[in-house]
């Protein structure tokens, strides 16, 4: 498969009056493989939605080059064939659910009722599409604005927080949705702050901060090297003593022994030891780690990083 | 085309359900339908002063109308976000621009189509006048369409890079020296007596502002002793100086909006 966005070196500079020149998006290497779902992760400022709006042609890069399905980015070709749901969408509130979808229909010079109906069924809101946008909760405008890029049938769709501010059952929905895209073989550029929507629905993320690009991978690959969180019962301090090692935490608690190791470390050879010492193995859990870990970890090192430098 | 129109038709349908445009529509209307009554207070022939006070409540109205919805209209689809939806389509940002000022023109012929349909009704029924003066009045009616078309133009090329406040004051501040161009030429840029800087400066000024005051012929309309020669030529000129000020001024908007990071 090939690479459904890549970029090289993409930069977006800034003329700041107080802060002179700053690269909101700083020399940006991206690589999104087509038919999966990628998140886009950063914190608030770190240039998420600067680098969709270079992708979708919105506004310029200031160095450096983007190809969105093989083409230079700002090509409107490229626009047929693909969609973009911005954070916190606004649709004209006068018009019914219908209307925005053949409005929008109308920019790609689609004027297909059955196309619309069924779009409309797609995203639970065939029974609302006479309603006007004023009478939709948000999570009913979040999924007419799915509906709403859909209409081009696109390769790839940009989401940008596409669960914000959405209650639970609205998160699930549009999970759903989400996944339902990577089945039929679109590729989705999700950004969002929601980590553990991410790392439940997407197949590879980066995180960017301030402008750069921090991590990037698949990801099993980043969340690899977790913890297993061995307890054992009827085992002495002395036993606690023999197994201490660097990369492990040892612990008594309530009379059983917890002991936090790498998933790296020797788990066999410390159930052996348990086994001999004549303990009682309560529980083995793998702890993998979360995305939310490694979020932090990546935004904390670059701010230390920062303050040190 | 498609993009354009479907553009422009949403634009009529947000601009008509505007409050503040409603407001200010109704409180037109409701002077319109007022003047007939108070007319009679007048000293003068009371049919001038009607005609008179009629026109220029329908200028003024349709003036403020014309500021009024497009100075907001290009901020606020930025400000909602829902310019990125659209420019994420196939739509280029000219058809965008094209779309919404074409847009801004219809509501403002629904609008000023409204209050200039009450004032012929009412003048008509109160005041029972000749064809001829029927026909005066629908001709400045239109006049005064192509002068808000123009000055809409003149707020969308400004929203393309100053805030609403201060396009609110450029364009009302165009409005108001364009209404004053032809004494301002008669005063300055045409009279000998005047200093040559001041000439110049005028006939700078004059040329430079499109000419809003081309649009107001009231005085023909009131005064039975003024008239326009060749009155054909003269509507036919003054249209076409509108439309070829507002094909340069959205080009230049263009050009502008093109490169500008929304």
């Amino acid at each position: 498969m090939g690479a459904a966005i890549e970029t090289r070196q993409l930069t977006k500079t800034y003329k700041s009056r107080a802060l002179g020149k700053i690269n909101v998006v700083d020399h940006l290497d991206l690589q999104v493989e087509e038919g999966e779902i990628f998140g886009f992760l950063g914190p608030n400022g770190a240039g998420k939605t600067t680098t969709i709006k270079m992708l979708l042609g919105i506004i310029y890069p200031s160095a450096g080059e983007g190809y969105v399905l093989g083409r230079e980015i700002g090509d409107m070709d490229v626009h047929r064939v693909i969609s973009y749901l911005p954070e916190r969408p606004y649709y004209y509130e006068h018009m019914t659910g219908m209307e925005i979808l053949k409005f929008y229909g109308a920019l790609f010079g689609i004027n297909d009722k059955d196309k619309f109906q069924r779009l409309l069924e797609k995203v639970n809101l065939a029974g609302d599409a006479t309603k006007t946008i004023s009478q939709y909760s948000k999570g009913m405008q979040q999924r007419i604005g799915l509906a709403q890029s859909l209409l081009n049938d696109p390769k790839l769709l940009f989401l940008d927080e596409p669960t914000g501010g959405l209650d639970p059952i609205a998160h699930t929905e549009i999970r759903d949705l989400i996944l339902q895209f990577r089945d039929e073989g679109r590729t989705v550029f999700i950004s969002s702050h929601e980590l553990s929507e991410v790392e439940r629905i997407c197949d590879r993320v980066a995180i960017i901060n301030k402008g750069k690009i921090e991590r990037q991978g698949r990801l099993e690959d980043l969340l690899r090297g977790g913890r297993i969180e061995v307890i054992a019962d009827g085992l002495n301090q002395g036993f606690a003593d023999t197994v201490r090692a660097p990369e492990s935490t040892v612990s008594f608690h309530n009379g059983r022994l917890i002991v936090d190791m790498s998933e790296e470390g020797d788990v066999n050879g410390l159930l052996d030891g348990i086994r001999d010492a004549k303990g009682q193995i309560i529980s083995v859990v793998p702890r993998r780690r979360r995305l939310e870990d490694l979020f932090i970890e990546t935004i904390s090192e670059k701010k230390s990083g920062g303050e040190a430098a | 085309m498609g993009a354009i129109l479907s553009i422009s038709t949403t634009t009529v349908g947000e601009a008509i359900r505007r409050r503040v445009l409603l407001v200010i529509l109704m409180i037109g209307v409701l002077l319109i339908s007022i003047v007939p009554a108070l007319s009679v207070l007048s000293a003068r022939s009371d049919l001038t002063t009607t005609i008179s006070s009629m026109l220029f409540v329908l200028r003024i109205v349709s003036v403020l109308i014309a500021i009024v919805l497009t100075v907001y209209m290009i901020p606020n689809e930025i400000e909602r976000r829902t310019i990125y939806t659209i420019l994420s389509k196939p739509v280029q940002r000219w058809q965008f621009l094209v779309g919404k000022y074409l847009g801004a023109v219809l509501a403002l012929g629904l609008m000023i189509g409204l209050m200039a349909g009450v004032m012929l009704i009412l003048f008509y029924f109160f005041k029972h006048p000749p064809m001829e003066r029927m026909l005066d009045l629908l001709r400045q009616a239109i006049l005064y369409f192509i002068e808000v078309s123009l000055l809409a133009a003149v707020a969308i090329f400004f929203s393309t890079f100053v805030t609403p406040l201060v396009n609110f004051f450029l364009s009302a501040g165009v409005w108001g020296v364009g209404s004053l161009l032809n004494p301002l030429y008669d005063s300055f840029a045409n009279n000998q007596g005047s200093a040559p800087i001041i000439r110049g400066m005028a006939k700078f000024v004059t040329s430079i502002l499109p000419n809003f005051s081309n649009y107001d012929v009231k005085n023909p309309i009131i005064n039975p002793g003024v008239t326009i020669q060749n009155e054909t030529t003269y509507y036919l000129g003054t249209a076409g100086y509108g439309l070829l000020y507002i094909t340069i001024l959205i080009i230049a908007g263009i050009l502008i909006f093109d490169r500008r990071e929304v």
